[in-house]
């Protein structure tokens, strides 16, 4: 086996060991995650603290900065504009992740399930949404939800006795659609984060619960669960953020006129407007703290909420017993 | 439960099966019409219903997408730069991640917390700053200068801090220390072999990731030796004269390599879920 | 051992890196390469962007081989993406072409860099500003008018299409010199609108949008003056007065809903289901490619003069940062002459902003089979003479989506006048900043 390998490897050098092994420890962990700080310190920092400088000045992309203290949060917490980009926001990132990562488990768990076959075929589909080219999802939903009456989105919910709907300018039209957008797109990643989640439980804890006379049922909810909560933590906190800085979806699903219309306006949305239509990086870059400070609220929350108990310490602990 | 059993048919997994074969073809449908797209003329895109059954123009269209810009030339660049960054974010995430799960050292959660703050700065906004940055260190038209934003992956990390918390039991490294193994050993001999299907995940992940990615790339690459796909395929776009047969087998080629990889990666997961853990 | 071992992956992680940065290495910017001020047999490369369709890459072709020192490298895309990039090195100072287009309405955004571009008056472009129709030249000065931003390419006058079976079937006339004369005035058009209605149901303009541009197009002044005041307010502005000119063609049914570049709107041009679009000639291009069904079908004449405008065209501009401001200059000089507009007009449907090319034997002798025949380039041509130069201000684009957003919101069936209001209520917030 490789470890007695190393060991026989170890033996045969000189001991150079002057450092105790949690001095040792603490250096590798300085070490290990240098790499990422070091190129976060050359790409990442200067734009952070550039964005944050900028939220107390005027400046229109050219020329020179003009500071102007707090004005730039107050022209934004003023503007109506930006409550409903933020109230667009939050129920698109309701509507469409929400279920999206209750969609995600169940699928992540049927995949991962012994009696099914052609996962391999299921796993590669159910991808499928996060690879195909935004250009060709577009045009698909642009033609699905057309603001038209004869719009095949129409025809389908005709079928239900609903009247047909301004797809892309009504205001609960274009967050449905956009929502339906999100949700496809992203919960075949979260089901392969999920699967990977998955994967690492032991099986053995499930040998011991089938022993014990569990069946699939409570296996899902004493073990899985349990055991995927960390995953489920990291899922709804990058859903969290993801869904805050929602772009992508809307500005493609509405096309030319996206940043025509406030009803599907996000808050990103709302500071590229600024930034690239107004020319004012100002409440641009203010936009962008505030969005940062609701961001690490809100994902505060979502996972305190999601990762509230305690028991995944008592399962690890059962874990290593057995 | 995931067992090294023979898979059997059951009654009992139908509705499964059901789920699934829905999830499938609603996930499977826009390429299907983005393929169809592919095979028709332009003006199959505006015909209400629209188009469900392919075309005769596959080779043509495509014909038509290798006359405009350096398509192959385009692929190999993104080949190279999602490999690369893919490889880089792989060894960054899981180094930290091991880091993070495994070692203690003061500013741990500091450090922790800020690489999560680093996500929330909407990248729409860091585009001038990181602009001109990459142009004054010179990266500007290299895929270097391409590149080096993704390797920014606050994900990776996260991914395999809790992976390697959850999978690689404290025991099996206090052991490997006992018999006098290295840190960068355990890394390598213990943690890496346990945590190949998070890798697989995280490389899938971030290799689609870079693979789609246009802004960044399109801001930074200028001359069309240099182009990824992305960037090319965009400059098919015009804003009048927009033949979309063209365009979409340009999108539709540009995403069958895509599938291809993601088999691959799909393989080294199934290889590890069957290995079973490391033990 | 283990510093051996983590010194290892140091290592290696910087060799990767720097083995990327070497991957691909050559090409950057031609900018520093070489200091010297365009000296004629000095090699030089340089960079162009251009967006849409244009055949500037062959034109460029041609030059070099004229001009064996000299390397074009043309970079090309999508009019949006082509100007947020443009904006994103000028702004930075870093990383701009040495020579870029600039669409007309997006030149506004670029004014306040004035001193990131360079003056063309000082490189010459007097000399020929005889060759160029005057509002177009007129529209990329300063407003002392004597920085000049760019030379002009092409241009976008507007003009009627009209769809012969929707017309004939309303009982006017078919033939463009006939509906030219019938339709010379803004209540000849109603009138025009009020038939089509009544024989066929059909709308008489596609969409809002249209009906609101017919008029605003024409406008000189619009929603700002040179100073950046805000207009729309004043009583003698005549924004108002376009918002409600399509306001009053939507109540009486006149407006559509096929919103432009939609499947429905291309569908709609294919079948027929409007009866006028008042667009320039790079409509054609689409419509040949996306309507072939309606070959025949369509034909263009001159618009009533209180709808005669401007939509789209561009210049070229040469950013401060080139080293080669001579040789630049000396290329779009020659890349925008009446000769090779005439070529970019045949090649490409550019329409020429050079009156010369008017005369120009293959541009009289222009036929369209799509239209039938006719020959389209010159109702377009007479059409560019009619225009005025109008100044837009930095952020037309967005106040002006504020109004069409409350014209859509009108065609939904919300009270026009609040709608105006509360568009003038955006429009003022989005002043503030």
């Amino acid at each position: 086996m490789e470890l007695t390998r190393a060991r026989a490897k170890d033996k045969a050098e000189p001991k150079k060991r002057k450092l105790s092994e949690s001095k040792k420890d603490m250096l590798s962990g300085y070490l290990y995650v240098a790499p990422f700080f070091i190129i976060f310190g050359i790409i990442g920092l200067y734009p952070a603290i550039f964005s944050i400088y900028l939220a107390f000045q005027k400046w229109s992309g050219f020329g020179e900065m003009e500071y102007v203290g707090m004005q730039n949060f107050t022209l934004v917490l003023q503007d109506p504009l930006f409550w409903k980009s933020l109230y667009n926001t939050l129920i698109i990132g309701v509507m469409g992740t929400a279920p999206q990562l209750l969609v995600g488990i169940i699928l992540a768990y049927f995949l991962n399930l012994a009696v099914i076959k052609f996962t391999n075929f299921f796993r590669v589909t159910i991808f499928m949404p996060y690879i195909t080219s935004m250009v060709a999802v577009a045009l698909v939903f642009g033609v699905f939800f057309s603001n038209n009456e004869s719009a095949l989105a129409n025809y389908v919910i005709g079928w239900f006795g609903v009247d047909p709907i301004n797809w892309k300018t009504s205001e609960w039209g274009a967050k449905i659609a956009i929502s339906l957008m999100v949700f496809w797109r992203w919960v075949g990643y979260n089901t392969i984060i999920y699967l990977a989640g998955l994967q690492s439980i032991p099986k053995d804890l499930y040998e011991a619960a089938k022993i014990d006379g569990a069946n699939g049922v409570q296996q899902f909810f004493h073990i899985t669960i349990p055991l995927l909560k960390p995953f489920i933590v990291l899922t709804v906190f990058m859903s969290t953020v993801g869904a805050l800085q929602l772009f992508a979806e809307p500005t493609v699903f509405l096309g030319g006129s996206a940043f025509n219309r406030d009803e599907a306006m996000t808050v990103v949305m709302y500071l590229y407007r600024d930034a690239f239509n107004l020319n004012s990086f100002g409440t641009a870059s203010a936009t962008a703290v505030l969005l940062l400070i609701i961001i690490v609220i809100i994902a505060s929350i979502n996972t305190w909420l999601t990762s509230g108990s305690k028991r995944r310490k008592k399962v690890r602990a059962k874990h290593a017993k057995g | 439960m995931p067992k090294a059993n023979k898979k059997k048919f059951s009654m009992k997994s139908v509705p499964i099966y059901a789920v699934l074969i829905l999830a499938s073809l609603l996930s499977l449908f826009p390429f299907y019409w983005m393929f169809v797209m592919a095979t028709r003329p332009s003006e199959a895109y505006n015909s209400i219903p629209p188009a469900m059954i392919p075309g005769t123009k596959l080779v043509e269209n495509f014909q038509n997408v290798l006359d405009q810009i350096p398509f192959f030339q385009a692929m190999w660049n993104t080949f190279l730069l999602c490999t690369i960054t893919t490889l880089l974010v792989l060894l960054i995430s899981t180094l930290a991640g091991f880091a993070f799960a495994k070692f203690h050292f003061p500013g741990k959660n500091v450090l922790f917390v800020s690489i999560l703050l680093t996500m929330v700065i909407p990248p729409q906004l860091g585009l001038i700053p990181q602009y001109y940055l990459v142009s004054e260190l010179g990266w500007l038209d290299t895929l270097f200068g391409a590149g080096i934003v993704y390797l920014l992956n606050p994900l990776g990390i996260f991914l395999m801090r809790q992976y390697v918390s959850q999978s690689v039991p404290d025991e099996l490294i206090e052991a490997a220390k006992l018999d006098g193994c290295s840190n960068f050993r355990i890394y390598r001999s213990i943690v890496l072999p346990i945590i190949k299907p998070a890798f697989a995940t995280l490389g899938i992940i971030v290799f689609t990731l870079v693979w789609g990615e246009f802004l960044w790339q399109f801001t930074v690459l200028r001359s069309p030796e240099s182009y990824t796909l992305q960037v090319a395929l965009a400059s098919l776009n015009e804003s009048y004269n927009m033949d979309f047969g063209m365009v979409l087998s340009g999108v539709f080629w540009a995403t069958v390599p895509l599938i291809i990889i993601f088999l691959m990666f799909n393989k080294l997961f199934i290889s590890s879920i069957t290995e079973g853990s490391v033990k | 051992m283990k510093f051996k071992k983590s010194l290892l992956v140091g290592l290696l992680l910087s060799l990767s890196l720097v083995l990327f940065a070497c991957s691909n290495d050559e090409g950057t910017s031609s900018n520093g390469s070489d200091g010297s001020d365009g000296n004629n047999g000095e090699k030089v490369e340089l960079d162009f962007w251009v967006f849409g369709a244009t055949n500037y890459e062959s034109l460029a072709k041609k030059y070099e081989e004229e001009n064996p020192n000299v390397t074009i490298k043309i970079r090309k895309s999508e009019l949006g993406d082509h100007h947020n990039s443009l904006f994103t090195a000028i702004s930075s100072g870093t990383g701009a072409p040495d020579l870029t287009m600039i669409e007309v309405d997006q030149l506004d955004r670029f004014r306040e860099a004035q001193e990131r571009f360079t003056n063309l008056y000082d490189l010459g472009a007097g000399d020929i500003q005889d060759e160029y129709l005057d509002w177009k030249w007129k529209v990329a000065e300063n407003e002392s008018g004597d920085f000049l931003f760019g030379l002009p390419t092409d241009i976008g006058p507007k003009a009627m299409y009209y769809h012969t079976g929707v017309f004939e079937n309303a009982g006017l006339p078919t033939d463009p010199a006939e509906v030219k004369e019938q339709i010379s005035s803004p209540e000849a058009f109603e009138e025009a609108a009020a038939k089509v209605k009544e024989a066929t149901g059909k709308p008489m303009v596609d969409s809002m949008e249209m009906a609101f541009r017919a008029n605003m197009d024409a406008l000189e002044v619009s929603y700002f003056n040179r100073e950046g005041e805000l207009l729309i307010e004043n009583p003698d502005n005549k924004v108002k007065d376009a918002y409600d000119f399509a306001v009053q063609l939507n109540e009486q049914g006149y407006v559509g809903s096929y919103e432009m570049w939609t499947p429905e709107w291309a569908t709609a041009l294919n079948k027929g289901e409007f009866a006028v679009e008042m667009a320039p000639a790079w409509l054609k291009g689409y419509m040949t490619e996306n309507a072939p069904e309606a070959e025949g079908e369509w034909r263009v004449t001159t618009l009533p003069e209180q709808f005669a405008g401007n939509w789209g065209g561009s210049y070229i501009s040469i950013p401060k940062e080139t080293k080669h401001a001579e040789e630049v200059y000396k290329f779009s000089k020659w890349l925008v002459n009446p000769e090779n507009q005439l070529k970019s007009f045949v090649e490409s449907g550019l329409f020429p902003s050079t009156p010369a090319t008017y005369e120009m034997e293959e541009f009289t002798q222009n036929s369209d089979e799509y239209f039938g025949g006719q020959n389209t380039a010159e109702v377009f041509a007479e059409a560019a003479q009619e225009v005025t130069a109008a100044y837009k201000g930095p952020n037309y684009v967005t106040v002006n989506n504020e109004v069409l957003t409350a014209l859509q919101n009108v065609s939904e069936g919300a009270n026009p006048e609040e709608e105006w209001e509360a568009a003038v209520t955006r429009i003022q917030d989005i002043m503030k900043r």
